[in-house]
């Protein structure tokens, strides 16, 4: 449906840029009259979020005429995102009101969090690619603004100028992509975007190359493996734009590759890249999060590790569950980092009443291999096997081994029938929860984005196993971990595994050799 | 131990020094007494950041601080140009100034002329240089490229895996060694240091002896720093890494206090001492060797001591410190003898005739001050009190389902007492099944946590519960939910947490003889009463207020609760108190010891909240049925005296002119993302130690700690010197801490709090890495627009003999450290209730005038 109504809901973003197009001197001037017109904006952007979703659920996608380089689009994903990120937004604005109180630059915080928050809303509704990476690198300057936001702290200084590199890479990327786009379909508008890679018989060379482009570029802004050092080190900016970042920004990659499933999707090649990257930095950041110390460094490593699952699950074919990992992992993300503090209060409360002891790793590895074969079993019997639905049985499996470590969490120490019962029926619960909300995400987001797809081949298969084979793995490692974490051996892994394997080190040091500060 | 086999061989390499081995063991002695301690954040309280100089001057303290570490403990001199230019400090302060530090200026105009100008930009040379010092400086000031910073860095991270007391689910490996041997053993494996650059780090690490002391020793000796600046450079390395040495200081207290022996922090010594010693070697460029001799000659020309007068600059800034502290004695001094004090002499004995209808007995805290003077004009007939919020018992109060819990009093003493809490009327099954109830809901939360947060499941929770937390993020946002569960009624039923109270009756609880025989009961009780100076005319209720704190999010929480109960609320303390004194069995026993406490007379033991001003009173349902009338009537008296505290607070809050105050604060309480729920401390400046009547009619805005104190009841002075040795030492450690995070919140005081990161959550960082912070947030002294905090060390009034306080002084060395190095100013009130004397020095007083 056309409709030129649908302009209205720039209003929410436009009062948003308004704000943070303020100078910072005049913003400095009126900090809480700043946070309450923020609020304002925030809380109205929300609400029309909230009645455009209802609208679309009712109505279906909307778009707005093309005119040149600008137009909305606003179908099933766009209304999840837009909600999931005015929501977000709203709650961060009203906790950086009274946060920030008395900061001589609240009002200049005021003004930058409104206008990347625009800038991210405006990259959501885009309804043509000139208007998508204009908000795309106007969110990289908000954020980065953000990240510097007390700038004499050296250790922000280093991780923006990682981070300006990274997505400097990444705008590059987009861009090429952009003009590869608009030559080969002759419009940056997504109706023919969409029209045009619809009505391809076969993938041409130069969608592989485009494909490329844009797994690259969302690689990079979703702080992927090996790039993925500036996120663990933005902590040198206040609470609440840790959480923005986590909950909103971070997902613009994800965002990216949803959008234009419909072309990333027809590159196998970019697709196999896509699970290869995102599998390995998920587990690589969730393993690295279990040695970190400090909450806020361990919540970094835990985004670093979904992001990496969520790409995985886009380069499994998994679009809605990708989808769902998003939007899910942004509200778990930022209450997480708003509630940071409360972790004193978690320790005080965390005492242990038994000795913890840990399953056995034998007992472990045979539940583990139990496990794979059951899923194996059933997903080829319900026609979901590793080769028709690859992305179906990967994600089960995955998702199968987390619940096997919730039971032997709960049975190994002293078994006891109230807690086992008690994590039986939470297991059961988390079960349904699951499979209800990825049954529900694929209905809701039929027309969005594609369904499941089925292996693409071999390589496809190979990556499949190693993902399954590498979680499996670690799932055994961990319960390894308390037993054997005396020999050298292990000590020498812990080390490693606690430096991130020195990449963001060697990334420092680059960092300082080519880009050193004067005096 | 782990197998260092390669190192061994290298550790011949690095032969054991000739030093004076005992004069090390002085040298690291020293500088491991300078750090002072850093409670955990579970358990917050306040420390004096100066512990280790009250053996010396206040004035040489500066002097060493700014020589050895490098930072300043006086303001900025725009401080005190401001404060001269707004009036705040008269000429006749300057002068009585000027007479103390005469070489700060030729006269108070010369003074003046000195405070308009900015200090001159100190030469770096006159101090010791750390190796990563001088290659920062060689570095032309690359602050990015700081190999300080990286060491600092890496130092913590090691400290902060080591010491992690349950945030990192894979445990640093190597935690049941010494410290300084499980560094070691890391950093065989660790390719940080060489990664970024810092070659042969690990084999200049095993090449030093595995024993810390003899380590310390072989680098001393390696650097070739000069004898007379050892000390000095250890405290300077130690400084470097301050937080976590204060931490781990704190470790070593904690066990001094038991009797044991704890080298931990020789042990951190020895971690930075290596790694100067690896920066050391890995240079061997003709550049740094020719600066680091260069610093080691300039170490071996230091002076011995420290001088003020040697920096004219500091000799300024001191006396206007001075001037400031004097010309706000002035003005305190003419409160205290405001009109009302003045026009109406006091009679002695001061209670009036009549029965009072209530006394209240208050922690001598300063935020009870604006809520006592708000009691008295609630019920104007009321006695109030100041005592030490712990009331007197020392306790360790075990929560139900565990085995051991916090010590709840101040952190000067060790508990005498064990008191567990339980479940009041309730059957032994019920009890149980209570008990039993919880620690499953602890198991299967723990199967849950980990669930969350194990490496692969923390996928299949992120999916399945994520969506949960919308509603939670809502919550939490308008102030519904509380982000976390309470931790101390966590996993209880909300219909039993109103009956959960501590238990008194003697008896074993996991083995352990909690709660009070009667003997021990007696004894407690009469002490109590003896220290609080109230053996005679009890009035019908007598309330014993502890006090703690409502915040949310707050990872600085425990540091707004009562210090005087280690960090915990005092609401355990205030009951078993109350308990105790009700006991029929006690008050015959007192009454064995003169101590006549009338039948009708009850105890009630109270909770103030110091965020909302709510007093609760506990134990209702035991108060016997003739006192529930008045106790009716006091329920209307705190509610008002609660809206009349809250009104005088809401200005400092921001909420000045606001209809709705009483909602406004219990909001602030809840919301999460407050950084300034209450202020605390701040703003404190004077002790004082008298009868109430000295002070009843004056307002002390909330600036005071106040013990109550009758010297003719005390016979022998035993009271005053408890008074002295213990709670007026703990209020210089507040005042200190105070005064500490004020003048430089980025040495003494724990840095911005937006920006806090709890590491280990035992404390926190400021940002990704760095030190461990110290001291209090920024926003606890700070509104944004000027310090709450005025950055005054404390002034202590005591109502006593001249001669009884000296006799005290002379007899105890911390609190005579205190007093005659000026780390607080001491005031006599005489028994008029006029202060006439102030303390010079070694037992001498000056008449006041």
């Amino acid at each position: 449906m056309i409709s030129p109504l649908l302009w209205l809901l720039l209003a929410g973003p436009c009062a948003l840029l308004l704000i943070g197009l303020l100078p910072a001197a005049r913003a400095n001037a009126i900090p809480m009259v700043m946070a309450a017109r923020a609020q304002l904006a925030a809380i109205a952007t929300f609400m029309s979020a909230l009645g455009m979703a209802v609208h679309t659920a009712v109505a279906g996608a909307v778009r707005t005429p093309v005119l040149p380089g600008v137009g909305l689009w606003f179908d099933s994903l766009t209304a999840v995102m837009f909600l999931l990120v005015s929501f977000v937004g709203a709650v961060v604005v009203n906790y950086s009101r009274n946060y920030l109180a008395g900061d001589a630059d609240h009002g200049r915080f005021t003004k930058w969090l409104a206008f990347t928050l625009a800038a991210v809303l405006i990259l959501i509704i885009s309804g043509n690619l000139v208007q998508f990476a204009i908000a795309w690198v106007a969110t990289s300057v908000g954020l980065n603004q953000l990240l510097l936001f007390y700038r004499d702290r050296p250790a922000a200084i280093l991780a923006a100028r990682k981070k300006f590199i990274a997505s400097r890479i990444g705008d590059l990327c987009l861009v090429g992509a952009i003009v590869l786009l608009g030559r080969t379909f002759g419009g940056l508008d997504y109706a023919t975007l969409f029209a045009g890679a619809g009505a391809l018989a076969a993938t041409p060379g130069v969608i592989h190359v485009v494909a490329a482009l844009l797994v690259i570029a969302a690689l990079l802004k979703s702080a992927q493996f090996p790039l993925h050092g500036w996120l663990i080190e933005v902590m040198e900016t206040p609470t609440p734009v840790s959480a923005l970042l986590h909950a909103g920004i971070i997902n613009a990659g994800g965002f990216l590759l949803l959008r234009f499933s419909a072309i990333v999707g027809l590159s196998a090649p970019s697709m196999d890249m896509l699970a290869l990257f995102g599998g390995f930095t998920a587990l690589f950041g969730s393993v690295v999060m279990l040695t970190q110390s400090s909450i806020k460094v361990a919540l970094a490593w835990s985004t670093i590790a979904q992001m990496g699952f969520m790409l995985l699950q886009c380069g499994l074919g998994a679009w809605s569950a990708a989808l769902l990992h998003i939007v899910a992992h942004s509200l778990y993300k930022a209450h997480a980092f708003l509630s940071s503090g409360s972790v004193v209060d978690l320790a005080r409360a965390s005492w242990s009443p038994s000795p913890g002891g840990q399953p056995h790793p034998a007992r472990m590895g045979i539940a583990v291999g139990l496990v794979l074969a059951v899923t194996l079993l059933v997903s080829t019997v319900f026609g979901a096997g590793i080769a028709e639905r690859p992305g179906v049985f990967a994600l089960g499996a995955i998702m199968l081994l987390g619940l096997t470590h919730l039971i032997a969490q709960a049975i190994d120490e002293r078994p006891n029938g109230f807690v086992m019962l008690r994590t039986l029926g939470l297991t059961m619960a988390v079960a349904a929860a699951w499979f209800g909300l990825q049954w529900l995400a694929a209905r809701l987001f039929v027309g969005a984005l594609p369904a499941d797809a089925a292996a693409r081949g071999p390589l496809t298969l190979a990556i499949v196993v190693l993902v399954v084979g590498g979680f499996a793995a670690v799932t055994i490692l961990q319960s390894t971990l308390a037993r054997a974490s005396g020999t050298p051996r292990w000590q020498a892994l812990h080390v490693h595994v606690s430096n991130g394997f020195y990449v963001n080190t060697i990334a420092n040091r680059l960092v300082l050799r080519l880009w050193p500060t004067g005096r | 131990m782990l197998d260092l086999a390669p190192a061994e061989a290298a550790a011949e390499a690095i032969a054991k020094p000739l030093r004076d081995a005992a004069a090390l063991d002085t040298a690291i002695a020293a500088a491991c007494h300078r750090i002072a301690p850093l409670w955990p954040l579970k358990h917050f309280v306040a420390v004096n950041p100066f512990l280790g100089f009250s053996g010396q001057s206040f004035a040489t303290t500066c002097a060493t601080m700014r020589r050895v570490a490098r930072v300043d403990m006086l303001m900025p001199r725009t401080f005190y140009r401001d404060a001269l230019a707004n009036g705040l400090i008269s000429d006749a302060a300057l002068a009585k100034a000027l007479a103390a530090t005469p070489q700060a200026a030729a006269s108070v105009d010369a003074l003046k002329t000195a405070a308009a100008r900015d200090p001159a930009p100190r030469p770096p040379s006159a101090v010791v240089a750390t190796v990563a010092e001088v290659l920062d400086r060689l570095a032309s000031g690359d602050r990015l490229a700081s190999r300080t910073a990286f060491m600092v860095d890496e130092i913590s991270k090691f400290c902060a895996g080591y010491f992690d007391e349950g945030q990192a689910s894979w445990k640093q490996p190597g935690r049941n060694l010494p410290p300084y041997a499980a560094w070691r053993a890391v950093t065989v494996h660790d390719r940080n240091p060489e990664t970024m650059g810092i070659t042969g780090f690990r084999a200049a690490i095993a090449g030093l002896p595995a024993d810390p002391v003899d380590a310390i020793a072989a680098v001393v000796d390696k650097l070739g720093i000069p004898d007379h600046a050892v000390v000095d450079y250890l405290h300077r390395a130690l400084f470097d890494i301050g937080g976590w040495a204060a931490y781990v200081r704190y470790l070593v207290w904690d066990n001094g206090l038991y009797g044991r022996a704890d080298d931990r922090l020789v042990q951190l010594l020895a971690i930075r001492m290596a790694w100067g010693y690896a920066l050391w070697r890995e240079r061997a460029d003709a550049d740094f060797r020719a600066a680091w001799s260069a610093a080691m000659t300039a170490a071996a020309a230091l002076p011995q001591v420290d001088l003020p007068a040697d920096d004219p600059d500091l000799c300024v800034d001191l006396a206007l410190q001075d001037a400031y502290e004097i010309a706000y004695q002035a003005r305190l001094l003419f409160r205290l003898a405001g009109p009302a004090g003045s026009a109406e002499p006091f009679l002695w004995p001061r209670r009036s005739t009549g029965r009072k209808p209530v006394q209240a007995a208050f922690c001598i805290d300063v935020r009870s001050e604006v809520y006592r003077r708000a009691f008295e004009v609630a019920c104007p007939a009321a006695e109030t009190i100041g005592f030490a919020g712990f009331f007197g018992y020392p306790i360790e109060y075990v929560p139900i389902g565990r085995d051991t819990g916090g010590a709840q009093c101040p952190v000067l003493l060790t508990p005498a007492f064990t008191v567990s809490e339980a479940v009041t009327g309730a059957t032994p099954e019920e009890e149980t099944e209570i008990l039993g109830l919880r620690l499953l809901r602890r198991r299967a939360g723990k199967a849950w946590k980990s669930f969350k947060l194990s490496a692969v499941s923390s996928f299949t929770y992120v999916e399945a519960a994520g969506l949960l937390f919308a509603a939670k993020l809502l919550g939490d946002s308008i102030g519904l939910t509380r982000p976390v569960n309470d931790p101390n009624t966590d996993g209880l039923d909300a219909m039993v947490i109103p009956r959960v109270g501590p238990q008194l009756e003697a008896r074993i609880v996991a083995g352990r003889p909690t709660g009070f025989t009667l003997h021990q009961a007696l004894t407690q009780a009469e002490a109590v009463l003896r220290g609080m100076s109230l053996t005679s005319d009890f009035a019908r209720l007598v309330l014993l207020v502890g006090h703690g704190s409502t915040t949310a999010n707050n990872p600085h929480a425990s540091g707004l609760d009562c210090g005087a109960c280690g960090g915990h609320t005092g609401e355990a303390n205030a009951r078993v108190a109350a308990g105790i004194l009700n006991d029929p069995e006690v008050r015959l026993g007192l009454r064995g010891k003169g101590i006549e406490i009338p039948t009708d007379c009850w105890f009630l033991g109270c909770l103030h909240d110091t965020t909302t001003d709510e007093v609760t009173i506990f134990d209702q349902d035991t108060v016997p049925g003739e006192a529930q009338a008045a106790l009716r009537e006091l329920r209307g008296w705190l509610a008002r005296a609660s809206a009349l505290a809250r009104a005088e607070r809401a200005p400092l809050l921001g909420l000045g002119g606001i209809a709705n105050v009483d909602d406004e604060v219990l909001a602030r309480s809840r919301d999460w993302a407050q950084v300034r729920p209450e202020w605390g401390l701040a703003g404190n400046a004077a002790f004082i130690a008298a009868p109430r009547s000295f002070t009843r009619s004056v307002d002390l805005g909330g600036r005071a700690f106040l013990h109550s104190y009758d010297w003719q009841a005390d016979s022998g002075f035993g009271v005053l010197t408890l008074i002295m040795t213990a709670p007026l030492v703990v209020a210089s450690w507040i005042n200190l801490q105070y005064y500490g995070s004020t003048v430089n919140n980025r040495a003494f005081g724990s840095g911005n709090k937006v920006l806090h990161n709890v590491v280990g959550t035992l404390g926190v960082l400021e940002g990704n890495a760095g030190d461990l912070k110290v001291g209090l947030p920024w926003q606890s002294v700070h509104d944004g627009q000027r310090f709450i905090h005025e950055p005054l060390r404390l002034n202590a009034f005591i109502a006593a003999p001249l001669e009884a306080m000296n006799a005290v002084i002379a007899g105890h060395q911390g609190i005579r450290e205190l007093i005659e190095n000026r780390w607080l100013n001491l005031f006599a009130i005489g028994d008029d209730g006029v202060v006439a004397h102030r303390y010079d020095r070694d037992g001498e007083w000056l008449a006041v005038g």
